[in-house]
């Protein structure tokens, strides 16, 4: 019975791809509701087929995430990119508050293979615009994988290479202590949206995040993408009305990014750990325009600006606070929903440029449109990229303070001095003082922090002087400060 | 029992407020239930901030003899969580009603471990008497949200009693065996056995005599944080039992604008040495400078690191971080003004705007997405600088309603809607 289903499923595609004798054939034994098990097997067979080629682009990775007190694995998905071992893990997967100098001992493991054996990598940064993460396995293992590009057909590169209701399969990894067995998914497409990369939603889960999805023939129809929350109601005995909570598969995912969405930006291979170089505008918190108040404006589309940063390209263009930005080099932006995925549309505008590059902002400001060409600079040091360092006997990490630091603690760039706690160890001296993560320090032992650079020594020089007794933070948070005494003795 | 402590029991009332509420989007009345004292032949009753507030729409004061009569509210003073009503003498007078008045006793002669009882209407029960002693004759407590919002216990310390004082005890007197006031109940901790605090006999006097010749205490403010000393001498160098620690200076202050910073030590007020090496030694340090006449010129003596300098400002009328509040019907809209001190608090650039504090499911506000907590700073890009402005906006939308353009902050970020009618 379910092989007719998925057969009479598979109706409309197979009337669109008229090329394949084959499939006409599906579709005239599926209209007389046949059941041929024959024709199952060939199905199966052929997807088996296309299966064991392609689980080769498909390995686990894991890495060590080291902090001041432990050294944590992480196990995630990665999709192979290149011949010379190149791999790709999603965003999300790495902790953006630490640096990446943090992250330690990439393995690389073969789906189905036992974890014993494995193979390292070197680890490449992240790509600013796709926020890929990229790895280079080393060179044993690369005959052992395959690159997506391999499966790639002449229509994986249009733009919209699967259509709704078209079947999709992909590949889910199980756990380390499963070996990371390779497990089959498949479901029709229920959805392609613009959020603003062309993304597909199928039926029911596809694959897991960073791993690519394929179609029937077993071209790469694109990546898995984090998944949607859905909503259930929660009922139980003791609450009988029912709660609304939203959950989320984090192992597996409906949705993924269109090939074409995905094809293009494998080659940003970063060439620094950081990422750099990395554009920046300065145009801070960006907000959409509810549909509303685009009529009210009478606007197409467009985004507001909540905050012109100081020293920003932005506020250099002469661009102001609550500005709107309706059009970037002459395009307006276009009409995307939901409503704030707007946002990300502006934010990959600027992404996708370089430091250098010109960018010409149409805005509204009240009832005046205005033109500003803005040249984009590097974006300022970022706090991945600043220099820590953790003091044992105090209990507390020093971070030096970034200009995104500043912009958080709603700071004026003059007032940008200080080190950042980035960490507190629990009832530690500083702990126990009430040093908190995320506290700015501004003076230590009653002197200005001037750099990051004297508070490490003077820092230092407390740690190593055992004969000292206490050390006292002016620390702000909020916009308090606060003087916290830290008893050494 | 003491001649006087009946005499006192004749003077002690139970108060009923009816009350006007912002919260949800549209004005709602709801009832609380309080105790309160009588302090003079012309009928001026005592009790707390917390139970009486500019808010009450309606005041009735349950004698001793249970006969029910009217009351206004004089004027309150949440920082000390006191309230001034005034019986309605009219009414006593044609109802032929008597009552009693209670005096006050020095509440600096209080020690540990007096007997002392709670007088009141916990959980609305009339006149309930509970016995119980002074635990602690100098707590100090300061709470920013403590009185419904509003800031209390920057200015005094609290009597702490194990006299069981539960909610409605609030506002009635904490007395001695003959029946002298030494104290106005206030609060306990909940979940907590026999913790409860009043506010002492010799603050309710000054803040009774305030408000019944002004309606209201005015306090002057630099924007001083202070912190307690305690053994930090050695760090700062200081003698013992000297200065007081600055812990923060507010942004955009008087004493921030003077050049004070978080650190610093403060040696002396107009000459006046100071010593805050504890806690409950702040509120008479804070005191000392609320005390003074606002726009009057203050000069601190301050230590920085080996370097003592004096540092003059001019104070400021000390406001609240809660702002006045307002009903907009036809929007479903209730909202506070962002006052000064909020802006100060929350690192708002300057007290534009007022704050959502409720929207009613359905009304234009409701539908255009605003929501708790969002700050509005326009309404059709007119810079709502006063809560006036808002009210002229809502006045022309209610003779001729129309879409209008309300630009608001959350978090920081602004957003724009349309409300619709």
């Amino acid at each position: 019975m379910t092989s007719v289903l998925i057969l009479l499923a598979g109706l409309p595609r197979s009337a669109t791809d008229k090329s394949s004798a084959l499939r006409r054939l599906w579709r005239a034994v599926a209209c007389f509701g046949v059941l041929t098990f024959l024709l199952n097997a060939a199905v199966a067979a052929d997807l088996r087929e296309l299966w064991k080629d392609r689980l080769k682009s498909v390995v686990a990775v894991e890495f060590f995430t080291e902090s001041e007190l432990d050294r944590r694995p992480t196990v995630t998905n990665g999709v192979v990119a290149d011949d010379q071992g190149l791999i790709i893990v999603q965003a999300g997967a790495m902790n953006p508050r630490f640096a990446p100098d943090q992250f330690k001992d990439f393995r690389v493991y073969l789906p189905g293979e036992p974890p014993q054996r494995f193979w390292s990598a070197v680890y490449l940064g992240q790509d600013v615009l796709s926020g890929w993460h990229f790895l280079r396995v080393v060179e044993d293992m690369r005959p052992f994988l395959a690159p997506i590009t391999r499966f790639v057909a002449d229509r994986s590169q249009n733009s919209d290479s699967v259509q709704i209701a078209q079947r999709v399969w992909g590949i889910g990894l199980r756990g380390k202590d499963e070996d990371f067995m390779p497990y089959f998914l498949e479901a029709p497409i229920g959805l392609i949206q613009t959020l603003p990369q062309r993304s597909a939603i199928c039926l029911d889960d596809i694959t897991a995040p960073g791993l690519p999805v394929f179609d029937e023939k077993g071209a790469f129809a694109g990546l898995g993408i984090a998944g949607f929350g859905q909503t259930y109601m929660q009922f139980s005995q003791r609450d009988r009305g029912g709660a609304a909570v939203v959950m989320v598969n984090i192992g597996e995912t409906s949705a993924f990014l269109l090939a074409a969405e995905v094809l293009p930006y494998l080659g940003r291979i970063p060439t620094d750990i950081f990422g750099r170089p990395v554009p920046w505008l300065g145009a801070h918190g960006l907000q959409p325009i509810d549909p509303e108040v685009l009529t009210f404006l009478k606007l197409d589309s467009g985004c507001v600006v909540s905050e012109v940063l100081a020293g920003s390209p932005a506020e250099k263009a002469g661009m102001k606070d609550r500005d709107m930005i309706v059009a970037i080099d002459g395009k307006p932006l276009p009409r995307l929903k939901p409503d704030r995925v707007v946002v990300a549309y502006v934010q990959r505008e600027i992404s996708r440029r370089r430091p250098g590059d010109g960018v010409a902002l149409a805005v509204q400001r009240g009832n005046e449109r205005l033109d500003f060409q803005v040249t984009l600079v590097e974006e300022p040091k970022m706090a991945r990229e600043a220099s820590r360092s953790y003091f044992e006997r105090l209990g507390f990490t020093a971070r030096e303070f970034v200009y995104a630091d500043g912009v958080g603690r709603r700071a004026p760039v003059a007032e940008h001095t200080g080190v950042v706690a980035h960490f507190v160890k629990a009832n530690s001296p500083a702990a126990t003082a009430g040093l908190g993560m995320d506290d700015w320090i501004k003076e230590i032992d009653g002197i200005p922090v001037a750099t990051y650079a004297d508070a490490a020594a003077q820092l230092s020089a407390i740690e190593k002087d055992l004969a000292r007794v206490e050390a006292v933070l002016l620390i702000r948070r909020g916009g308090e400060t606060q003087v916290l005494r830290i008893k050494l003795k | 029992m003491h001649r006087d402590f009946n005499r006192l029991l004749d003077a002690v009332v139970r108060i009923d407020v009816r009350e006007v509420s912002y919260d949800s989007g549209v004005k709602l009345f709801s009832a609380g239930v309080g105790s309160g004292v009588i302090m003079s032949a012309d009928g001026l009753v005592l009790t707390n901030a917390h139970v009486a507030s500019p808010k009450a729409v309606e005041i009735s004061v349950t004698l001793a003899s249970l006969e029910r009569v009217g009351a206004t509210l004089v004027g309150w003073d949440h920082w000390t969580d006191l309230a001034l009503l005034r019986l309605d003498l009219e009414e006593t007078k044609r109802r032929r009603l008597a009552f009693t008045h209670a005096k006050f006793a020095d509440s600096d002669r209080l020690y540990p471990g007096q007997i002392v009882f709670a007088v009141g209407t916990p959980h609305g029960l009339t006149r309930t008497v509970t016995r119980g002693i002074i635990s602690n004759n100098r707590r100090y407590f300061q709470d920013n949200t403590g009185v419904r919002g509003y800031e209390t216990g920057a200015f005094n310390t609290w009597l702490q009693t194990d006299a069981a004082i539960n909610p409605g005890n609030s506002g009635g007197p904490l007395v001695t065996e003959n029946g002298s006031v030494v104290g106005i109940s206030s609060r306990g901790y909940l979940g907590a056995n026999n913790l409860g605090f009043a506010i002492p006999a010799n603050i309710a006097r000054r803040v009774l005599d305030g408000l019944s010749r002004d309606g209201v205490i005015i306090r002057s403010y630099i924007g001083v944080v202070p912190g307690a000393l305690r053994d930090f001498e050695g760090f700062y160098s200081l003698a013992l039992n000297t200065g007081m620690l600055i812990n923060s200076v507010d942004p955009g202050s008087p004493a921030a604008a003077a050049g004070l910073r978080g650190g610093d030590i403060l040696l002396e007020i107009d000459g006046q040495n100071v010593d805050g090496r504890f806690p409950e030694q702040l509120p008479p340090i804070e005191n000392a400078i609320a005390s003074l006449a606002v726009g009057s010129t203050v000069t601190l003596k301050i230590k920085r690191g080996s370097e003592t300098k004096d540092y003059s400002m001019a104070t400021e009328r000390l406001e609240s971080q809660v702002g006045e509040e307002w009903a907009f019907e036809k929007w479903g809209l209730t909202v506070r003004k962002v006052s000064r001190a909020y802006a100060r608090a929350n690192q708002l650039s300057d007290a534009t705007g007022v704050i959502v504090l409720g929207v009613q499911p359905g009304f234009p506000a409701a539908v255009a997405g605003l929501s708790r907590g969002d700050i509005i700073t326009s309404i059709n890009q007119v810079k709502i600088t006063s809560l006036d402005l808002a009210k002229e906006a809502h006045a022309s939308y209610e003779v001729r309603p129309g879409p209008i353009l309300v630009e608001a902050q959350r978090n920081f970020r602004m957003s724009l809607y349309v409300l619709k009618p």
